[in-house]
């Protein structure tokens, strides 16, 4: 079954914009691109003229389904925080794919985001990306991707209550260096295990966690808001030679040189909330812009549910206002989310050979009264427009 | 090339220069002289008109940015008062270089300083010696040694509070010991280890600093006020065999004789308050002059917050109206720290090939009127009252 999306303003995110082109999807995959296409005999045709056609949206950084909407407690699975250090947690585990929130999002032509615990612990679990559509989280499964940490206000207000460290920014550090030093002890012990299966140690789920970071097969996804929080995960990630990304960065544009010059990934967001604690005090729709302009690599996040999932173009229309680039904007939402997201060979594009999750819109999609028209995800039409 | 000309330089370790010319280049002092010191052409030219040129200040203890001013429960993060031993935990973890207090010491000539754990551990973690002046903390570190420990009241008041140990003085001195014998046994399958891999223990990050001290490496910098418990970090000093510092020693001056003759640095202060707890009953000014004159190397701290940090040179002040020597009360704020912290090799004074680490005072800095008019750090005017062209 070939499906047609035909005579639209493609925005590929791999070269220039494509007038009055076609995108032709096969088996769930993206066949071809270009105004040249031809449409073969009975494919299915979706006609885009006047349309926007671009890849599937994608938030790096959410908590969707993990932070149920409508639900109190029985749906609030996100932070286990009963101990500051919970790597072995997965948010897969606490995803429901009946969250409401999927359909809105399937609207407003999201198809793709990380789902990750929360950061009330230092260490908080692995998160997982996910596709917006599946009848089981395993469907919508695509990939195991990142470890939260958490650096700044959250972990030490919630110890503090419980009257156990981390209860300052200096017990954060430690925990997370005790944590990282201890992988590494449990990794020494794997590597003599594999020579000497003797000495192989027991399995320990924490460490394995762990050694899955310190072998960088993913990052290490650093929660912080201030500059100095920031450049402590910098840091603590530069120690033990781990690759990090920064999740949140409210005062990235503080130290924007710094981040560029260290060549860190950056999340930014959720920037349309107030200034509810005292680390969002410099809170501003402008750090987007200033760290696109000093080279750094930034997507940006809803961190859904704090601004709701579909709201995230607007959140990047706000930024552009802002200062961003529109084409940094862009990227922000499709191929930067992506390669942040270690799907970049799979998501964030339309060219050959990439997962047909397509969206068809009336305009552009920062301005507030455009409409989706279609969403694909596999090449499946998961939403039409009434 | 920049040139501060027509000034009045203390620079500590050489005398004062009256009419002197210091030349700074990359950040660094490279000339010191007379009026007759050549000015390279092209030199931009500070005209300190007559006024005093001193290195930095350095304020040897204090707690700035870790206990961050003008916020609660958030900025605080000076003591993880949730086990009694963390000398895992580092001060450069909490150090917010965009914070109020820093900002305060830039505009009061402090240019350096120790920013340490509080004393609510027995050995509270390590601390760091930093300038004040900086956006990134990674690129204010001078380095990162002094072992915070601590005796006395604070660590039996909030573990006695919690119902652990250590509720007593006994208590307190048992788990330093304790500690301190967990390293040594650390050290030696550690030296095992260097010589058949095999034996080599697991990496411990809680013993390795404790190992650091044991090795000389550093100072373990312990609180102690009472007399009594001056005598005890020594005592288990001299069990040990490692360096120790006092700090505060507010009692320092019953015993002086006893810190002089083991060459032990004390770092006095914060004087300039109140006699808050039962162990500063006997606080006073003279307590600098006299362990001086005992023979004792002795610092000032404010304890900032306590005190605020740019308040230091009137604590010296202070000290000099109980009979301190004014040149001793200026090494107590420069050199002396400068030393105890190991950084004297480029802070401390002003003497080509350190860094351009100056402020240029109107009056004297240890009075009320006296005023920065311009603090320098790596040859960067980084604060400049206005007088100055």
């Amino acid at each position: 079954m070939i499906l047609a999306i035909k005579d639209g303003r493609v925005i590929t995110m791999a070269g220039p914009v494509l007038e009055r082109a076609t995108v032709l999807i096969e088996d769930g995959k993206i066949r071809s691109v270009g105004p040249g296409t031809g449409i073969p005999e009975g494919a299915q045709v979706i006609d885009a003229a006047g349309k926007v056609v671009m890849p599937g949206i994608m938030d790096a950084h959410t908590h969707i389904g993990v932070h149920e909407d409508g639900l109190g407690w029985e749906g609030a699975d996100g932070n286990e925080c009963t101990d500051p250090a919970t790597p072995q947690v997965r948010a897969l585990d606490g995803i429901n794919p009946e969250d409401m929130a999927f359909e809105d999002v399937r609207a407003a032509g999201i198809t793709a985001c990380t789902s990750a615990p929360g950061s009330g612990n230092v260490l908080g679990g692995e998160g997982v990306v996910i596709k917006t559509f599946g009848k089981t989280v395993d469907q919508m499964f695509v990939r195991v991707w990142g470890m939260k940490a958490a650096f700044g206000e959250n972990p030490k207000r919630i110890y503090r209550e419980q009257k156990k460290m981390p209860t300052t920014r200096m017990g954060t550090a430690a925990i997370l260096r005790e944590n990282l030093v201890k992988a590494q002890n449990y990794l020494i012990k794997l590597e003599a295990g594999e020579k000497d299966p003797d000495k192989l140690p027991e399995r320990d789920l924490k460490m394995e966690a762990l050694v899955r970071v310190l072998r960088r097969e993913h990052p290490l996804r650093a929660h912080a808001h201030r500059a100095d929080d920031i450049v402590t995960a910098i840091r603590i990630a530069e120690e033990f030679g781990i690759k990090v990304s920064i999740e949140h960065c409210t005062e990235g544009h503080k130290i924007a040189g710094y981040l560029a010059e260290k060549g860190v990934p950056c999340v930014v967001g959720p920037s349309m909330t107030g200034r509810e604690k005292v680390e969002l005090q410099n809170l501003t729709f402008e750090t987007a812009g200033i760290l696109a302009r000093a080279g750094v690599k930034i997507a940006l996040m809803t961190d859904h549910p704090v601004i709701p999932l579909q709201y995230l173009p607007i959140c990047a229309g706000l930024a552009i206002r802002s200062g961003l680039d529109e084409e940094d904007a862009l990227k922000a939402i499709t191929i930067n989310a992506a390669e942040i997201m270690g799907v970049a060979d799979r998501m964030g594009s339309i060219e050959p050979g990439k997962d047909a999750d397509v969206i068809v819109l009336s305009g552009s999609p920062f301005e507030l009264m455009t409409t989706v028209q279609y969403t694909l995800i596999n090449g499946r039409v998961v939403y039409e427009v009434k | 090339m920049l040139a501060i000309t027509n000034a009045k330089v203390l620079t500590i370790t050489k005398g004062t220069v009256e009419n002197g010319t210091v030349l700074v280049e990359a950040g660094k002092i490279v000339a010191l002289g007379g009026p007759g010191l050549a000015i390279p052409a092209g030199s931009e030219v500070i005209d300190a008109g007559g006024r005093m040129l001193t290195p930095g200040i350095i304020d040897a203890h204090a707690h700035v940015s870790i206990w961050e001013e003008g916020l609660g429960w958030e900025g605080d993060d000076v003591n993880e008062l949730t086990d009694p031993l963390t000398p895992h935990v580092r001060a450069i973890d909490a150090i917010n270089p965009d914070e109020l207090g820093l900002k305060d010491a830039v505009k009061g000539g402090i240019t350096a300083i120790w920013s340490a754990p509080g004393s609510g551990n027995i050995i509270g973690g390590q601390g760091v010696a930093m300038k004040t002046y900086g956006k990134i903390m990674d690129k204010m570190i001078l380095n990162t040694l002094g072992l915070k420990a601590a005796l006395g009241e604070n660590p039996k008041r909030v573990y006695g509070f919690q119902k652990k140990a250590p509720s007593t003085r006994m208590g307190s001195a048992a788990i330093l010991r304790e500690a301190f014998v967990k390293a040594q046994n650390y050290m030696r399958k550690i030296e095992k280890g260097q010589k058949d891999p095999e034996k080599a223990p697991e990496r411990d990050i809680r013993l390795e600093p404790i190992v650091s001290v044991l090795k000389g490496e550093q100072y373990l910098r312990m609180h102690a006020h009472r007399a009594d418990d001056i005598m005890t970090a020594i005592r288990v000093s001299e069990e040990f065999a490692f360096k120790v510092s006092i700090e505060h020693c507010t009692e320092g001056h019953k015993i002086a004789d006893e810190l002089a003759k083991r060459n032990i640095p004390v770092v006095i202060g914060p004087t300039l308050g109140a006699r808050s707890k039962i162990e500063l009953r006997d606080k006073t000014f003279k307590t600098p002059a006299i362990c001086v004159k005992a023979g004792v190397k002795i610092s000032l701290m404010t304890d900032h917050p306590v005190i605020p940090v740019h308040y230091l040179p009137l604590c010296a002040g202070f000290a000099v109206k109980e009979g301190l020597a004014e040149d001793e009360a200026f090494r107590a704020i420069t050199i002396n720290p400068a030393e105890l912290l190991g950084i004297a090799g480029r802070l401390g004074s002003i003497e080509p090939g350190k860094d351009a680490d100056l402020v240029l005072w109107n009056g004297h800095p240890m009075e009320v009127k006296g005023n920065v008019e311009m603090t320098m750090v790596d040859g960067q005017v980084v604060y400049r009252k206005g007088c100055c062209a």
